[in-house]
Protein backbone atom coordinates (compact mmCIF):
# COMPACT_ATOMS: atom_id res chain seq x y z
CA UNK A 1 0.00 0.00 0.00
CA UNK A 2 1.22 3.45 -0.90
CA UNK A 3 1.75 5.20 2.57
CA UNK A 4 3.01 8.93 2.19
CA UNK A 5 6.80 7.99 3.24
CA UNK A 6 7.32 6.56 0.36
CA UNK A 7 9.90 7.58 -2.00
CA UNK A 8 11.92 7.52 -5.33
CA UNK A 9 14.75 5.13 -4.74
CA UNK A 10 17.42 5.15 -7.66
CA UNK A 11 18.39 1.37 -8.75
CA UNK A 12 21.96 2.36 -7.73
CA UNK A 13 23.49 5.80 -6.62
CA UNK A 14 25.60 7.58 -9.00
CA UNK A 15 24.50 6.22 -12.28
CA UNK A 16 22.78 9.31 -13.71
CA UNK A 17 22.87 13.05 -12.45
CA UNK A 18 19.47 14.71 -10.39
CA UNK A 19 19.16 18.01 -12.31
CA UNK A 20 19.04 20.90 -9.63
CA UNK A 21 16.38 22.69 -11.89
CA UNK A 22 13.44 22.09 -13.79
CA UNK A 23 15.63 23.40 -16.94
CA UNK A 24 18.00 20.19 -16.75
CA UNK A 25 17.59 16.84 -17.66
CA UNK A 26 19.26 13.73 -16.19
CA UNK A 27 22.24 12.63 -17.85
CA UNK A 28 24.32 9.16 -17.17
CA UNK A 29 27.52 9.48 -15.43
CA UNK A 30 30.62 8.39 -16.85
CA UNK A 31 34.40 8.45 -16.40
CA UNK A 32 37.10 9.91 -19.09
CA UNK A 33 40.52 9.05 -19.28
CA UNK A 34 42.51 11.84 -19.22
CA UNK A 35 45.65 10.16 -20.85
CA UNK A 36 43.78 7.48 -23.56
CA UNK A 37 40.71 9.24 -24.38
CA UNK A 38 38.57 5.96 -23.52
CA UNK A 39 35.05 7.00 -21.79
CA UNK A 40 32.97 4.42 -19.67
CA UNK A 41 29.59 3.96 -18.07
CA UNK A 42 29.21 3.43 -15.33
CA UNK A 43 31.77 5.79 -14.12
CA UNK A 44 34.94 3.89 -12.82
CA UNK A 45 34.34 3.58 -9.06
CA UNK A 46 37.96 1.95 -9.15
CA UNK A 47 39.74 5.52 -10.45
CA UNK A 48 41.52 3.25 -12.78
CA UNK A 49 41.34 2.85 -16.52
CA UNK A 50 40.68 -0.54 -17.48
CA UNK A 51 42.35 0.44 -20.85
CA UNK A 52 45.87 2.25 -20.27
CA UNK A 53 45.73 2.02 -16.64
CA UNK A 54 46.19 5.01 -15.88
CA UNK A 55 44.94 6.92 -12.32
CA UNK A 56 44.21 10.03 -14.71
CA UNK A 57 39.65 9.85 -15.16
CA UNK A 58 37.86 12.92 -14.69
CA UNK A 59 33.75 12.23 -14.25
CA UNK A 60 31.62 13.36 -16.97
CA UNK A 61 28.22 13.43 -17.85
CA UNK A 62 27.15 11.44 -20.56
CA UNK A 63 25.29 13.06 -24.19
CA UNK A 64 21.21 11.93 -23.78
CA UNK A 65 20.86 10.35 -26.82
CA UNK A 66 22.47 8.01 -29.04
CA UNK A 67 21.58 5.35 -31.28
CA UNK A 68 20.77 1.55 -30.86
CA UNK A 69 23.71 -0.54 -31.19
CA UNK A 70 21.30 -4.45 -30.12
CA UNK A 71 18.49 -5.04 -28.59
CA UNK A 72 16.40 -8.07 -27.92
CA UNK A 73 13.38 -8.71 -25.76
CA UNK A 74 13.06 -10.96 -23.22
CA UNK A 75 9.96 -12.86 -23.07
CA UNK A 76 10.54 -15.23 -19.52
CA UNK A 77 10.75 -14.03 -16.10
CA UNK A 78 14.33 -14.12 -15.21
CA UNK A 79 14.68 -16.14 -11.95
CA UNK A 80 15.58 -13.31 -9.74
CA UNK A 81 16.46 -9.49 -8.58
CA UNK A 82 14.73 -8.16 -11.96
CA UNK A 83 10.70 -6.99 -10.28
CA UNK A 84 9.61 -5.13 -13.93
CA UNK A 85 7.34 -6.16 -16.65
CA UNK A 86 7.76 -9.02 -18.45
CA UNK A 87 8.44 -9.04 -21.31
CA UNK A 88 10.65 -6.30 -21.85
CA UNK A 89 13.25 -5.00 -24.22
CA UNK A 90 17.09 -4.60 -22.91
CA UNK A 91 19.98 -3.78 -25.23
CA UNK A 92 22.80 -1.62 -26.32
CA UNK A 93 22.81 1.93 -27.24
CA UNK A 94 26.01 3.84 -28.42
CA UNK A 95 26.30 7.33 -27.41
CA UNK A 96 28.26 9.92 -29.76
CA UNK A 97 31.33 9.28 -26.88
CA UNK A 98 31.59 6.16 -28.40
CA UNK A 99 30.66 4.16 -25.46
CA UNK A 100 27.79 1.17 -25.41
CA UNK A 101 25.36 1.37 -22.79
CA UNK A 102 23.19 -1.51 -21.53
CA UNK A 103 19.84 -0.16 -20.93
CA UNK A 104 16.38 -0.87 -21.17
CA UNK A 105 14.07 0.07 -23.30
CA UNK A 106 10.29 1.97 -22.77
CA UNK A 107 7.84 4.10 -24.48
CA UNK A 108 8.04 1.32 -27.76
CA UNK A 109 6.45 -1.19 -29.45
CA UNK A 110 9.17 -3.90 -29.41
CA UNK A 111 8.15 -4.91 -32.38
CA UNK A 112 9.39 -1.61 -34.37
CA UNK A 113 13.14 -1.75 -32.52
CA UNK A 114 15.84 -1.85 -35.18
CA UNK A 115 19.73 -1.21 -34.57
CA UNK A 116 20.58 1.91 -35.42
CA UNK A 117 17.46 3.99 -34.14
CA UNK A 118 17.62 7.12 -32.67
CA UNK A 119 16.57 7.12 -28.55
CA UNK A 120 17.12 9.15 -25.85
CA UNK A 121 17.27 8.69 -22.11
CA UNK A 122 14.65 8.44 -19.50
CA UNK A 123 14.86 8.17 -15.82
CA UNK A 124 11.49 5.59 -15.15
CA UNK A 125 9.98 3.77 -12.25
CA UNK A 126 11.75 -0.05 -12.98
CA UNK A 127 8.94 -1.34 -10.03
CA UNK A 128 7.83 -0.80 -6.75
CA UNK A 129 8.94 -2.69 -3.80
CA UNK A 130 7.04 -3.68 -0.29
CA UNK A 131 7.18 -0.60 0.92
CA UNK A 132 5.59 0.85 -1.74
CA UNK A 133 8.93 3.05 -2.32
CA UNK A 134 9.59 3.58 -6.49
CA UNK A 135 12.49 2.26 -7.64
CA UNK A 136 13.94 4.15 -10.65
CA UNK A 137 16.25 2.97 -13.21
CA UNK A 138 17.80 4.72 -16.28
CA UNK A 139 16.11 3.68 -19.95
CA UNK A 140 15.98 5.18 -23.47
CA UNK A 141 12.79 5.33 -25.50
CA UNK A 142 12.85 6.28 -29.47
CA UNK A 143 12.93 9.68 -30.49
CA UNK A 144 10.28 9.43 -33.11
CA UNK A 145 8.04 8.38 -30.05
CA UNK A 146 7.52 11.66 -28.88
CA UNK A 147 6.22 12.75 -32.28
CA UNK A 148 2.47 14.90 -31.58
CA UNK A 149 4.04 16.18 -27.78
CA UNK B 1 61.32 -21.28 -22.44
CA UNK B 2 62.71 -24.94 -22.79
CA UNK B 3 60.78 -27.27 -24.82
CA UNK B 4 57.59 -28.98 -22.99
CA UNK B 5 57.45 -32.77 -22.76
CA UNK B 6 54.52 -34.46 -24.99
CA UNK B 7 51.34 -35.41 -23.08
CA UNK B 8 49.38 -38.10 -24.21
CA UNK B 9 45.84 -39.22 -23.34
CA UNK B 10 45.36 -42.09 -21.21
CA UNK B 11 42.11 -42.49 -21.07
CA UNK B 12 38.46 -40.84 -20.99
CA UNK B 13 34.69 -41.41 -19.49
CA UNK B 14 31.86 -39.65 -19.34
CA UNK B 15 28.41 -40.01 -17.61
CA UNK B 16 25.44 -39.79 -19.92
CA UNK B 17 24.43 -36.31 -19.49
CA UNK B 18 20.40 -36.41 -18.22
CA UNK B 19 18.31 -34.97 -15.50
CA UNK B 20 19.26 -37.11 -12.08
CA UNK B 21 16.72 -35.47 -9.70
CA UNK B 22 14.70 -38.27 -8.81
CA UNK B 23 11.55 -37.36 -10.01
CA UNK B 24 8.64 -38.28 -12.18
CA UNK B 25 10.56 -41.66 -11.83
CA UNK B 26 14.08 -40.35 -13.02
CA UNK B 27 17.22 -42.07 -10.95
CA UNK B 28 18.57 -39.77 -8.44
CA UNK B 29 22.36 -39.28 -8.58
CA UNK B 30 24.18 -36.33 -6.07
CA UNK B 31 26.65 -34.47 -8.53
CA UNK B 32 29.42 -35.91 -6.84
CA UNK B 33 28.24 -39.37 -7.78
CA UNK B 34 28.30 -37.96 -11.37
CA UNK B 35 32.39 -37.18 -11.16
CA UNK B 36 33.14 -40.36 -9.70
CA UNK B 37 31.33 -42.58 -12.01
CA UNK B 38 33.01 -40.09 -14.72
CA UNK B 39 36.29 -40.99 -13.15
CA UNK B 40 36.28 -44.54 -12.94
CA UNK B 41 34.96 -45.01 -16.82
CA UNK B 42 38.22 -42.71 -17.29
CA UNK B 43 40.20 -45.07 -15.38
CA UNK B 44 38.77 -48.46 -17.44
CA UNK B 45 39.02 -46.72 -20.39
CA UNK B 46 42.96 -45.30 -19.83
CA UNK B 47 43.74 -49.38 -18.29
CA UNK B 48 44.52 -47.30 -14.85
CA UNK B 49 44.38 -47.83 -11.40
CA UNK B 50 43.42 -45.38 -9.14
CA UNK B 51 46.57 -45.31 -7.73
CA UNK B 52 48.46 -44.51 -11.02
CA UNK B 53 46.93 -41.24 -10.01
CA UNK B 54 49.62 -38.33 -9.44
CA UNK B 55 47.12 -34.92 -8.91
CA UNK B 56 43.40 -34.19 -9.81
CA UNK B 57 42.19 -31.14 -11.27
CA UNK B 58 38.21 -30.86 -10.78
CA UNK B 59 36.35 -28.11 -12.78
CA UNK B 60 32.89 -26.72 -11.07
CA UNK B 61 30.69 -24.00 -10.94
CA UNK B 62 27.82 -24.47 -9.10
CA UNK B 63 28.51 -27.10 -6.48
CA UNK B 64 29.75 -27.31 -3.05
CA UNK B 65 33.35 -26.44 -1.94
CA UNK B 66 36.14 -29.29 -2.36
CA UNK B 67 33.81 -30.57 -5.33
CA UNK B 68 36.97 -32.25 -6.34
CA UNK B 69 37.25 -34.03 -2.94
CA UNK B 70 33.69 -35.13 -2.66
CA UNK B 71 33.79 -36.83 -5.94
CA UNK B 72 37.06 -38.23 -5.02
CA UNK B 73 36.45 -39.77 -1.57
CA UNK B 74 34.06 -42.26 -2.93
CA UNK B 75 36.86 -43.67 -4.83
CA UNK B 76 39.70 -43.17 -1.87
CA UNK B 77 41.91 -40.70 -0.61
CA UNK B 78 45.55 -40.76 -1.42
CA UNK B 79 47.23 -38.30 -0.31
CA UNK B 80 47.59 -36.58 -4.04
CA UNK B 81 46.64 -33.19 -4.42
CA UNK B 82 43.25 -32.11 -5.73
CA UNK B 83 42.41 -28.78 -7.33
CA UNK B 84 39.42 -27.22 -7.58
CA UNK B 85 38.60 -24.86 -10.61
CA UNK B 86 36.43 -22.55 -11.24
CA UNK B 87 36.36 -20.90 -14.52
CA UNK B 88 32.65 -20.82 -15.58
CA UNK B 89 31.67 -22.69 -18.60
CA UNK B 90 35.30 -22.70 -19.24
CA UNK B 91 36.43 -24.72 -15.76
CA UNK B 92 36.78 -28.37 -17.32
CA UNK B 93 39.14 -27.08 -20.07
CA UNK B 94 41.44 -24.80 -17.40
CA UNK B 95 41.45 -28.24 -15.66
CA UNK B 96 42.67 -29.71 -18.32
CA UNK B 97 44.70 -27.36 -19.16
CA UNK B 98 46.79 -27.64 -15.31
CA UNK B 99 46.69 -31.31 -15.94
CA UNK B 100 48.49 -30.74 -19.51
CA UNK B 101 50.98 -27.98 -18.00
CA UNK B 102 51.83 -30.14 -15.05
CA UNK B 103 52.53 -33.52 -16.80
CA UNK B 104 54.35 -31.11 -20.11
CA UNK B 105 56.75 -29.31 -17.18
CA UNK B 106 57.57 -33.16 -15.82
CA UNK B 107 56.10 -32.33 -12.11
CA UNK B 108 53.61 -35.27 -12.63
CA UNK B 109 53.33 -38.12 -15.33
CA UNK B 110 49.56 -39.38 -14.26
CA UNK B 111 47.31 -36.98 -13.68
CA UNK B 112 43.27 -36.73 -13.69
CA UNK B 113 40.77 -33.18 -15.29
CA UNK B 114 37.42 -33.79 -14.36
CA UNK B 115 34.69 -31.51 -13.82
CA UNK B 116 30.62 -32.34 -13.15
CA UNK B 117 27.54 -30.47 -12.97
CA UNK B 118 24.03 -31.14 -11.27
CA UNK B 119 22.49 -27.72 -12.72
CA UNK B 120 19.88 -25.59 -11.03
CA UNK B 121 16.42 -25.36 -12.89
CA UNK B 122 15.55 -22.83 -14.86
CA UNK B 123 17.63 -19.97 -16.76
CA UNK B 124 21.34 -20.65 -16.30
CA UNK B 125 22.13 -18.40 -13.40
CA UNK B 126 25.09 -15.83 -13.75
CA UNK B 127 26.45 -13.74 -10.56
CA UNK B 128 29.25 -12.18 -12.58
CA UNK B 129 27.01 -9.20 -13.22
CA UNK B 130 26.50 -6.00 -10.46
CA UNK B 131 23.35 -6.71 -8.63
CA UNK B 132 21.55 -3.11 -10.19
CA UNK B 133 22.42 -4.60 -13.47
CA UNK B 134 21.23 -8.05 -12.07
CA UNK B 135 18.31 -5.64 -11.14
CA UNK B 136 17.47 -4.52 -14.83
CA UNK B 137 17.14 -7.51 -15.70
CA UNK B 138 20.59 -8.02 -18.10
CA UNK B 139 21.79 -11.31 -16.78
CA UNK B 140 19.52 -13.23 -19.07
CA UNK B 141 22.15 -15.44 -20.61
CA UNK B 142 20.01 -16.14 -23.86
CA UNK B 143 19.12 -12.75 -24.12
CA UNK B 144 23.04 -12.14 -23.87
CA UNK B 145 23.52 -14.26 -26.88
CA UNK B 146 20.13 -13.08 -28.49
CA UNK B 147 21.66 -9.35 -28.95
CA UNK B 148 24.88 -10.91 -30.06
CA UNK B 149 22.61 -12.70 -33.14
CA UNK B 150 20.92 -9.42 -33.74
CA UNK B 151 24.49 -7.90 -34.63
CA UNK B 152 25.14 -10.80 -36.37
CA UNK B 153 22.21 -10.90 -38.38
CA UNK B 154 22.84 -7.17 -39.48
CA UNK B 155 26.45 -7.47 -40.01
CA UNK B 156 26.09 -10.79 -42.31
CA UNK B 157 22.81 -11.17 -43.64
CA UNK B 158 21.90 -14.39 -41.46
CA UNK B 159 18.54 -15.16 -40.91
CA UNK B 160 16.43 -16.98 -38.16
CA UNK B 161 16.62 -19.84 -40.59
CA UNK B 162 20.70 -20.16 -40.25
CA UNK B 163 20.43 -20.43 -36.36
CA UNK B 164 17.51 -23.00 -36.89
CA UNK B 165 19.82 -25.02 -38.87
CA UNK B 166 22.43 -25.80 -36.42
CA UNK B 167 20.14 -26.94 -33.94
CA UNK B 168 19.09 -29.34 -36.91
CA UNK B 169 22.48 -30.40 -37.63
CA UNK B 170 23.45 -30.80 -33.94
CA UNK B 171 20.38 -32.48 -33.00
CA UNK B 172 20.59 -35.24 -36.01
CA UNK B 173 23.87 -35.40 -34.68
CA UNK B 174 23.04 -35.79 -31.25
CA UNK B 175 20.69 -38.79 -32.08
CA UNK B 176 23.49 -40.93 -32.99
CA UNK B 177 25.38 -40.15 -29.26
CA UNK B 178 23.93 -42.42 -26.33
CA UNK B 179 25.73 -40.08 -24.30
CA UNK B 180 23.57 -37.13 -25.04
CA UNK B 181 20.85 -35.37 -23.12
CA UNK B 182 18.37 -34.93 -26.48
CA UNK B 183 19.00 -37.99 -28.64
CA UNK B 184 16.11 -37.21 -31.01
CA UNK B 185 16.34 -34.86 -33.85
CA UNK B 186 13.91 -31.99 -34.57
CA UNK B 187 12.71 -30.02 -37.65
CA UNK B 188 13.32 -26.85 -38.98
CA UNK B 189 9.27 -25.97 -38.22
CA UNK B 190 9.69 -27.52 -34.66
CA UNK B 191 12.72 -24.93 -34.27
CA UNK B 192 11.18 -21.89 -35.51
CA UNK B 193 7.59 -22.36 -34.20
CA UNK B 194 9.08 -23.34 -30.04
CA UNK B 195 8.53 -20.82 -27.43
CA UNK B 196 10.36 -17.62 -28.02
CA UNK B 197 12.97 -17.06 -24.99
CA UNK B 198 14.73 -13.77 -26.21
CA UNK B 199 13.57 -12.45 -29.39
CA UNK B 200 15.25 -14.07 -31.78
CA UNK B 201 16.02 -16.90 -29.94
CA UNK B 202 13.54 -19.77 -29.31
CA UNK B 203 13.61 -22.72 -26.98
CA UNK B 204 15.39 -25.07 -29.31
CA UNK B 205 18.03 -22.47 -29.82
CA UNK B 206 18.93 -22.47 -26.31
CA UNK B 207 21.51 -26.25 -25.00
CA UNK B 208 19.53 -27.56 -22.39
CA UNK B 209 19.83 -28.41 -18.73
CA UNK B 210 21.76 -31.38 -18.18
CA UNK B 211 23.73 -33.08 -15.26
CA UNK B 212 26.63 -35.22 -15.75
CA UNK B 213 30.21 -35.36 -15.33
CA UNK B 214 33.59 -35.75 -18.04
CA UNK B 215 36.85 -37.44 -17.08
CA UNK B 216 40.61 -37.68 -19.06
CA UNK B 217 43.25 -38.65 -17.61
CA UNK B 218 46.87 -36.91 -19.37
CA UNK B 219 49.72 -38.68 -18.88
CA UNK B 220 53.31 -38.65 -20.37
CA UNK B 221 53.86 -40.90 -23.34
CA UNK B 222 56.00 -43.94 -21.51
CA UNK B 223 52.98 -44.26 -19.37
CA UNK B 224 50.32 -44.96 -22.07
CA UNK B 225 48.67 -48.74 -20.82
CA UNK B 226 45.33 -48.55 -23.30
CA UNK B 227 45.77 -50.58 -26.61
CA UNK B 228 44.20 -47.69 -28.48
CA UNK B 229 45.82 -45.52 -30.72
CA UNK B 230 48.10 -43.09 -29.36
CA UNK B 231 46.55 -39.38 -29.09
CA UNK B 232 48.90 -36.44 -28.36
CA UNK B 233 47.91 -32.31 -27.05
CA UNK B 234 49.23 -29.88 -29.88
CA UNK B 235 47.87 -27.19 -27.83
CA UNK B 236 46.27 -26.06 -25.03
CA UNK B 237 45.43 -22.67 -24.38
CA UNK B 238 43.27 -20.36 -22.40
CA UNK B 239 42.81 -16.53 -22.27
CA UNK B 240 40.99 -14.81 -19.77
CA UNK B 241 39.08 -11.33 -20.99
CA UNK B 242 41.02 -8.86 -23.57
CA UNK B 243 40.25 -5.21 -23.73
CA UNK B 244 37.95 -4.06 -27.11
CA UNK B 245 36.72 -7.72 -27.11
CA UNK B 246 32.92 -8.36 -27.44
CA UNK B 247 31.82 -10.32 -24.33
CA UNK B 248 31.01 -14.07 -25.31
CA UNK B 249 29.03 -12.86 -28.18
CA UNK B 250 26.50 -10.13 -26.63
CA UNK B 251 27.34 -7.30 -28.28
CA UNK B 252 28.66 -5.46 -25.76
CA UNK B 253 32.45 -4.18 -25.93
CA UNK B 254 34.41 -5.84 -22.70
CA UNK B 255 35.52 -2.43 -21.42
CA UNK B 256 34.70 1.05 -22.90
CA UNK B 257 34.62 1.65 -26.50
CA UNK B 258 35.58 5.29 -27.78
CA UNK B 259 39.09 4.28 -28.70
CA UNK B 260 37.52 1.92 -31.05
CA UNK B 261 39.75 -1.20 -29.94
CA UNK B 262 38.48 -4.61 -31.74
CA UNK B 263 40.35 -7.24 -30.72
CA UNK B 264 38.88 -10.33 -30.13
CA UNK B 265 39.05 -12.61 -27.36
CA UNK B 266 37.85 -16.29 -29.50
CA UNK B 267 40.47 -14.83 -32.32
CA UNK B 268 43.28 -14.18 -29.73
CA UNK B 269 42.98 -17.77 -28.57
CA UNK B 270 43.01 -19.26 -32.25
CA UNK B 271 46.02 -17.58 -33.59
CA UNK B 272 48.10 -18.91 -29.99
CA UNK B 273 46.86 -21.91 -30.93
CA UNK B 274 47.85 -22.38 -34.44
CA UNK B 275 51.22 -20.88 -33.23
CA UNK B 276 51.67 -23.03 -30.08
CA UNK B 277 50.64 -26.56 -32.32
CA UNK B 278 52.11 -25.87 -35.79
CA UNK B 279 48.69 -26.77 -37.55
CA UNK B 280 46.00 -24.27 -39.45
CA UNK B 281 42.65 -24.24 -39.95
CA UNK B 282 42.86 -26.60 -42.57
CA UNK B 283 44.32 -29.20 -41.07
CA UNK B 284 41.14 -29.82 -38.50
CA UNK B 285 39.75 -33.61 -39.27
CA UNK B 286 36.65 -32.75 -37.12
CA UNK B 287 36.01 -29.54 -34.55
CA UNK B 288 33.71 -29.04 -31.43
CA UNK B 289 32.51 -25.39 -31.50
CA UNK B 290 31.08 -24.00 -28.49
CA UNK B 291 27.14 -23.79 -29.77
CA UNK B 292 25.69 -22.76 -25.96
CA UNK B 293 22.99 -20.90 -28.33
CA UNK B 294 22.84 -21.93 -31.86
CA UNK B 295 24.08 -19.10 -33.50
CA UNK B 296 27.41 -19.30 -31.13
CA UNK B 297 28.66 -22.27 -33.34
CA UNK B 298 28.29 -19.78 -36.83
CA UNK B 299 30.44 -17.10 -35.08
CA UNK B 300 32.79 -19.34 -33.57
CA UNK B 301 34.05 -21.37 -36.61
CA UNK B 302 34.31 -17.47 -38.29
CA UNK B 303 36.20 -16.37 -35.37
CA UNK B 304 38.47 -19.22 -34.89
CA UNK B 305 39.42 -19.15 -38.54
CA UNK B 306 37.61 -22.11 -40.31
CA UNK B 307 35.76 -19.33 -42.77
CA UNK B 308 35.69 -15.38 -43.08
CA UNK B 309 32.79 -13.81 -41.32
CA UNK B 310 29.57 -14.03 -42.56
CA UNK B 311 30.07 -17.18 -44.34
CA UNK B 312 29.23 -20.02 -42.13
CA UNK B 313 25.53 -20.16 -42.94
CA UNK B 314 26.86 -21.11 -46.41
CA UNK B 315 28.92 -23.72 -45.14
CA UNK B 316 25.92 -25.19 -42.81
CA UNK B 317 23.66 -24.85 -45.63
CA UNK B 318 25.96 -27.03 -48.41
CA UNK B 319 26.77 -29.54 -45.60
CA UNK B 320 30.22 -28.88 -44.68
CA UNK B 321 29.63 -28.89 -41.10
CA UNK B 322 27.57 -32.52 -41.58
CA UNK B 323 29.07 -35.71 -40.14
CA UNK B 324 30.28 -36.69 -43.45
CA UNK B 325 30.83 -32.66 -44.60
CA UNK B 326 34.55 -31.33 -45.27
CA UNK B 327 35.06 -29.92 -41.96
CA UNK B 328 32.63 -31.73 -39.33
CA UNK B 329 31.25 -29.62 -36.08
CA UNK B 330 29.63 -30.61 -33.39
CA UNK B 331 29.74 -34.35 -34.35
CA UNK B 332 28.17 -35.48 -30.68
CA UNK B 333 25.10 -33.13 -31.27
CA UNK B 334 27.56 -30.57 -28.96
CA UNK B 335 25.72 -28.27 -26.82
CA UNK B 336 22.66 -28.27 -28.54
CA UNK B 337 22.35 -32.12 -28.27
CA UNK B 338 24.66 -32.85 -25.31
CA UNK B 339 23.00 -30.54 -22.39
CA UNK B 340 24.98 -28.05 -20.87
CA UNK B 341 26.58 -29.26 -17.18
CA UNK B 342 28.65 -26.77 -16.74
CA UNK B 343 31.80 -28.26 -15.21
CA UNK B 344 31.35 -31.11 -17.41
CA UNK B 345 30.83 -29.50 -20.84
CA UNK B 346 34.41 -28.71 -21.99
CA UNK B 347 35.87 -31.73 -20.96
CA UNK B 348 33.24 -33.82 -23.21
CA UNK B 349 34.22 -31.66 -25.99
CA UNK B 350 37.54 -32.55 -25.51
CA UNK B 351 36.66 -36.51 -24.91
CA UNK B 352 34.31 -36.33 -28.49
CA UNK B 353 37.08 -35.22 -30.30
CA UNK B 354 39.55 -38.17 -28.56
CA UNK B 355 36.82 -40.74 -29.65
CA UNK B 356 37.09 -39.25 -33.33
CA UNK B 357 40.70 -39.25 -33.65
CA UNK B 358 41.16 -42.89 -31.95
CA UNK B 359 37.80 -44.38 -34.35
CA UNK B 360 35.93 -45.06 -31.43
CA UNK B 361 33.03 -42.56 -32.56
CA UNK B 362 30.73 -45.53 -33.02
CA UNK B 363 27.49 -44.23 -35.36
CA UNK B 364 28.48 -40.80 -35.43
CA UNK B 365 32.66 -41.49 -36.78
CA UNK B 366 33.53 -39.09 -39.28
CA UNK B 367 34.54 -41.40 -42.01
CA UNK B 368 37.50 -39.41 -43.37
CA UNK B 369 39.81 -40.55 -40.75
CA UNK B 370 40.54 -37.35 -38.55
CA UNK B 371 44.05 -37.39 -37.33
CA UNK B 372 43.53 -33.91 -35.77
CA UNK B 373 40.63 -32.09 -33.93
CA UNK B 374 40.04 -29.15 -31.83
CA UNK B 375 37.70 -28.27 -29.35
CA UNK B 376 36.66 -24.62 -28.36
CA UNK B 377 34.77 -23.65 -25.16
CA UNK B 378 33.81 -20.08 -24.04
CA UNK B 379 33.09 -18.81 -20.60
CA UNK B 380 30.96 -15.95 -18.98
CA UNK B 381 34.22 -13.97 -16.92
CA UNK B 382 35.13 -14.12 -19.90
CA UNK B 383 37.38 -17.35 -20.84
CA UNK B 384 38.18 -18.69 -24.25
CA UNK B 385 39.53 -22.03 -23.93
CA UNK B 386 41.21 -24.18 -26.83
CA UNK B 387 42.59 -27.80 -27.28
CA UNK B 388 43.92 -29.66 -30.30
CA UNK B 389 44.59 -33.07 -30.02
CA UNK B 390 46.66 -35.26 -32.63
CA UNK B 391 47.01 -38.94 -33.72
Amino acid sequence: MMTSAAKKVPVKEGLWSVPSSPHEKPQLIGSRCLLCGEVFFPKKASGVCTHCQSRNLEEIKLSTRGKIYSFTVVMQRPPEYYKGPVPYAEGFVELPEGVRVETLFTDCNFDDLKVGMDVELVIEKLYEDEEGNEILAFKFRPLTSRKGE
Amino acid sequence: MRPLREVAIAGAGLTRFDTYDGEKGRVFKEGYELGMEAILNALQDAGMEWKDVQAAFCGTVYQNTGSGHQAIDQIGMTGIPIVNVENACSSGASSFRLAYQSIATELYDVVLAFGYEKMPRGFIRSTAWPLWQRAMGFNVQPANYAKGAVRYMEETGATEEDFARVTVKNRKNGALNPFARFQTEVTMEEVLSSRMIAKPMRLLHCCPLADGGAAIILCSKEKLRSKGKVITVAASILNSGVYGSETGGTGSTYGGGSVRIHDDLVELSAKQAWEMSGYGPEDMGVVEAYDTMAPGELWDIEKLGFCKKGEAPKLLREGALNINGRLPVNTDGGLLSRGHPLGATAGAQIIEIYRQLRGEAGARQVPEDPKIGLAHSMGAGPNSSITILKR
